[in-house]
């Protein structure tokens, strides 16, 4: 099947998000994570999300929320004006191959795949196509997110401004230029594991000193949440902010002088910079 | 500085061939190897001798001191209870102020703090912080900071010093003429605390200005940031404040033998007070732009 037939009707792009029909190629946990973000900000109604995905493994979930669910690719193009792209990044190349025939020029197709540069994209995909590459991170799920994207040449300020807006229910969603998003990988997409083990290393450091694990865990967490969020909404830089923690001669300052033996700020980036250069690597594959 | 002229200033040493004397009889100063002499003429008067020395100078000068001295010592953890308990047997209420500077007073970009003893008026304290601001930075503290100040401001030019040696170091390792590189790193450094001082903005937020990203320069502190300079400058001021305390603790118990003692100033001492059996070393009481040997912390 080609262009039209059915239901896919060429239409002006659907600003509306409330019409707006949206496709998932791939419905694994990223895949879910948007879309879960989507329905709970009450963006797009289930009923206009399709997800599809060679086994039912991952499609359960997705039809317990309301959401359309199919084996078949083809159908998800067909259906939808925005399409996700979610499969894992080596199965890529042959599933553009697969849908390319049924992409049109009223489709805006979103690469999710790690790795896999909009020059590619743009060279599986009929010339002309919208397309944009996203790197979201897990807490999308929880509307928490922190994701870039960056536009193709067919992609206008259009398409960006209507994923923007989408996605900002999921969490901070940000328009970068493509060599950024290797960069936000190794800070927030790999980075979300690293705050998880620190989270763990504090609450270890707790039941050391006589806490249950389960009450130190969630304290970690609540404290990880909350200075974040101090962050976000004083704007004030973190040193700052560290100093107005540290009374003099206090539990804090002794604290972070143990933090800085060890030498966690040089770690932390060593880290941020090995995750971007694997990314890096990745992508020339 | 024009706060004082030359010669409303005394200095006192037994040993006349140090360098610094000659320096200070060429500004003008007056200068004597009394130490008496030296307390019989001032109004404030500065205890400028290492710390193990400041009790055999209570002791000589505690007779000549009157109500209207302000005794002002400058020795590193020497507490004013120990100074005011020394000269109670010879003044009731003695005026002492202890105070905590570092040698760029010599370029008149000191770090003073000071804290005021028991019969120390307030004003005492404002006109030592009127004298000390015109070489610097002066504040009034509570003494038990004084050891922490000592520290950070007191040791803090020898850190500064040791950095701009290996900063040179490297503009060297680089291809830079030596002469140059230290010009450029010291002004580097003073401009840098230049614009913190007149900025409102905290040093991280400095820092990140001056970080283009995937530029030289955060580069450059990842290394700084791997060999834990921060730790290391944490460490320093916490092993100075740390030492001055045991040497406080030391002096406290009185524990300095004479053989701490240089042999050869206990030569050059003129005794003038019989009860004396352990001669002064060098004294300078005195308010100068440029720092005897004695000020060495």
């Amino acid at each position: 099947r080609g262009l039209g037939g059915g239901v896919s009707v060429r239409r002006p792009l659907a600003m509306e998000a409330a019409e707006l029909r949206v496709g998932f190629v791939g419905a694994g946990r990223m895949a879910g994570g948007l879309a879960r973000g989507l329905l709970r900000a009450g963006k797009v109604p289930a009923s206009n999300i399709l997800a599809s995905a060679p086994s039912d493994k991952n499609l359960d979930a997705w039809r317990e929320s309301g959401c359309r669910t199919t084996h078949c690719n083809l159908e998800v193009l067909q259906e939808s004006t925005l399409v996700f792209l979610a499969t894992k990044p080596h199965m890529l190349p042959a599933v553009l191959q697969e849908i390319r025939p049924a992409v049109g020029p009223h489709h805006i197709v979103v690469s999710l795949a790690a790795g896999v540069t909009l020059q590619t994209l743009q060279r599986l995909l009929p010339a002309g196509t919208k397309v944009l590459r996203l790197m979201p991170n897990l807490p999308c799920v929880v509307q928490a997110g922190a994701m870039v994207f960056a536009r193709g040449s067919g992609a206008g300020d259009g398409e960006a401004a209507l994923l923007k807006s989408l996605l900002s229910s999921c969490g901070l969603c940000e328009e970068v230029p493509e060599s950024y998003i290797n960069i936000h990988t190794g800070l927030s997409g790999s980075g979300v594991a690293y705050v998880y083990l620190f989270a763990e290393a504090l609450a270890e450091g707790a039941v050391k000193m006589g806490m249950p694990g389960g009450l130190a865990s969630r304290i970690a967490a609540q404290t990880l949440l909350g200075a974040a969020k101090m962050m976000l909404e004083t704007g004030e830089h973190p040193a700052k902010l560290r100093g107005d923690v540290c009374t003099p001669g206090g539990t804090t300052i002794h604290a972070l002088h143990q933090l800085e033996k060890g030498a966690l700020r040089a770690t932390v980036m060593n880290a941020v910079e090995a995750a971007t250069n694997r990314a890096r690597d990745m992508a020339k594959d | 500085a024009g706060v004082l002229a030359a010669h409303k200033i005394t200095a006192s040493s037994p040993d006349t061939d140090l360098p610094t004397v000659s320096g200070l009889r060429k500004m003008g100063v007056n200068f004597t190897v009394s130490n008496k002499d030296t307390v019989k003429s001032s109004d404030v008067l500065f205890l400028a001798v290492k710390p193990p020395i400041i009790p055999f100078i209570l002791e000589e000068v505690g007779p000549d001191i009157e109500a209207r001295h302000i005794v002002v010592s400058c020795a590193a953890g020497v507490t004013i209870s120990s100074i005011e308990k020394k000269l109670s047997t010879f003044c009731p209420t003695p005026k002492v102020i202890r105070c905590m500077t570092n040698t760029p007073v010599i370029v008149r970009e000191g770090a003073t703090v000071y804290a005021t003893g028991t019969h120390a008026d307030v004003e005492d304290g404002k006109l030592l912080e009127q004298l000390m601001t015109s070489v610097g930075f002066c504040t009034e503290v509570e003494e038990d900071l004084i050891d922490a100040v000592t520290g950070l401001s007191g040791s803090g030019p020898a850190y500064a010093f040791t950095a701009l040696d290996a900063l040179a170091d490297g503009g060297v390792k680089m291809g830079l003429p030596r002469r140059l590189a230290v010009r450029l790193g010291a002004q580097a450094l003073l401009g840098a605390a230049k614009m913190l001082l007149e900025s409102e903005q905290h040093p991280g937020q400095l820092k990140d200005n001056v970080c283009s990203p995937g530029g030289a320069t955060i580069h450059a502190l990842h290394f700084l940031e791997s060999g834990g300079f921060r730790s290391l400058l944490i460490n320093a001021v916490e092993a100075s404040c740390i030492r001055t305390r045991e040497l406080q603790h030391l002096a406290d118990q009185e524990k300095i033998s004479p053989a701490a003692i240089k042999k050869t100033l206990l030569d050059k001492v003129k005794l003038e007070s019989p009860s004396l059996s352990m001669a002064s070393a060098s004294k300078v009481s005195l308010f100068t732009n440029k720092s005897p040997s004695s000020k060495k912390n």
